[in-house]
């Protein structure tokens, strides 16, 4: 990136801004995901609902940046580099939100839960699995702000973890509910959440490979191997 | 090779006097495309498109040296008369500069002097297409005969455009033809370049580079009198190779 500034001071400071609203989104995102969690290992409802109501605050800031964004653009046109850097931004703050939605999801079902038996074993493999996508997410956000190629392509390849324990819970939840009916709604419940944070760790990456086209200029153009099997996975049918 | 090279240039360099104004340039501008030169005031663009048409001729200190060819042929050598190779390759300048004859002889005068035109009815068609190719025709249809000097900027500069092509060029050059132009005629004037690219070469020099984001499909970027990139006006304002190119693009070095 360019370390030389603009001839012009203020669209510094215009790039600046909006790659600090992208740091402060990616912060509570993070916090989010991590209280989404705790709530849901120790059945805090308070604390989901304060996940639920605090994802207002992530999607205006997804709106501010878009409006911010869409000044720079109309002001400044950006070329080359800074293009690359408003057109990220646009898309980071894009997944952001998802992610943030994702944990908000997270706090709705733990509400649920909370009224239901606890699924023994569940509960730790979920909180790796979060803990794991959220030290990912921070990579991914140093990753941006230092502008790490390096950094971004281990994080992206770090998901393949997360969808290896997303299998591993598919098939824990599948034994649950198959053992006994009763548990098939607080599985259902749990099952999204996994699937919810797999998707997450999508998301990551997908901020890894905008990390890599903000510098290189190009998207990396290998296929991860995706780790997710269960949609092709034979044990389903045979339920 | 694959592309349709118009005119090819290999190790040029200009003096002024003592001042090394360009060094070692080696160029290929493609055929029926618009090739635009970017860069810093002082870096040369103006000096090199200059000499595309020999316009540098005029300037008694200048001195060019390498090889520039028109379609294979060096245009500087002795057999090529500057004046027959600038009906070939046409100018337009930065200032919109009608004769302060009527329109219709602002036109005419070049096909006249070139022995274009075998008949008046003949000279009437070229001033007609001229003036529809520079995408003026309609606004002045009507007063042919008024002083070209009576028009508007941007309607001058679609008249010199017009005068341009009217001797039939192959390669049109254009020194930042909208610099004294409005937003309006700015846009007439970029509509009407990427018309003219169907049938002309066109390379354009201009500070804006939005402009030449726009109107282009190659852009060079001239620094300190050197070509420092050249390639696709895409992959230019997207991504540069040289972080000069980058740093000029983005606003970093005047």
């Amino acid at each position: 990136m360019m370390d030389q500034e603009h001839i012009a001071s203020a669209y510094d400071r215009d790039l600046d801004r909006v790659q600090s609203l992208i740091m402060r989104m990616g912060g509570m995102v993070e916090t989010a995901i991590s209280d989404a969690a705790r709530a849901l290992e120790m059945r805090d409802t308070e604390l989901a609902d304060q996940v639920r109501a605090n994802d207002k605050l992530i999607d205006a800031l997804e709106e501010q940046i878009a409006s911010e964004v869409a000044r720079v653009i109309a002001v400044r046109s950006p070329t080359a580099g800074d293009l690359r850097t408003v057109l990220s931004v646009l898309k980071i703050s894009g997944n952001l939100e998802r992610m943030g939605d994702y944990a908000k999801n997270l706090g709705k079902r733990t509400s649920v839960l909370s009224e239901m038996p606890a699924i023994s074993g569940s509960g730790g493999a979920l909180r790796r699995m979060t803990q794991l996508v959220n030290v990912m997410l921070k990579d991914a956000l140093d990753a941006y702000i230092q502008r790490d190629v390096e950094l971004a392509e281990d994080v992206r390849q770090r998901d393949a973890d997360v969808d290896q324990m997303y299998n591993a819970l598919f098939r824990e939840f599948l034994t649950h509910m198959m053992e006994d009916p009763r548990n098939i709604t607080a599985c259902m419940h749990l099952h999204f959440i996994a699937k919810n944070v797999e998707r997450m760790g999508d998301h990551v990456t997908s901020i890894c490979e905008q990390v890599i086209y903000l510098v290189d200029g190009e998207l990396p153009e290998d296929d991860r191997l995706k780790q997710d099997r269960t949609s092709y996975d034979i044990s389903v049918s045979k339920v | 090779m694959s592309k349709d090279i118009k005119i090819s240039a290999k190790g040029v360099d200009v003096f002024y006097g003592d001042t090394h104004a360009i060094k070692n340039v080696d160029i290929e501008i493609e055929n029926k495309a618009v090739t635009a030169f970017i860069g810093p005031s002082g870096c040369g663009k103006s000096t090199f498109l200059r000499c595309i048409n020999r316009m540098n001729d005029t300037i008694d200190i200048c001195r060019v040296t390498g090889d520039i060819l028109l379609e294979g042929q060096d245009i500087y050598a002795k057999s090529v008369d500057p004046v027959q190779l600038r009906a070939r390759v046409g100018m337009v300048f930065q200032k919109p500069n009608p004769f302060p004859k009527s329109i219709y002889d602002n036109v005419a005068y070049g096909p006249t002097i070139h022995g274009l035109a075998k008949s008046k009815a003949e000279l009437d068609e070229i001033v007609e297409q001229s003036l529809r190719r520079a995408a003026i025709w309609d606004e002045v249809k009507d007063r042919l005969h008024q002083p070209g000097t009576g028009l508007s900027g941007g309607q001058q500069q679609r008249l010199c455009i017009g005068r341009a092509i009217a001797t039939a060029p192959e390669v049109l050059l254009m020194d930042e033809p909208c610099s004294a132009l409005d937003p309006i005629a700015t846009a007439q004037v970029e509509e009407l370049i990427d018309d003219l690219r169907q049938n002309y070469t066109v390379v354009i020099v201009t500070h804006s580079m939005q402009q030449a984001a726009r109107v282009s499909q190659k852009t060079a970027f001239f620094h300190l009198g050197h070509v420092v990139e050249y390639g696709d006006t895409n992959k230019i304002f997207t991504n540069p190779e040289d972080s000069r190119t980058e740093s000029y693009i983005t606003g970093r070095i005047g």
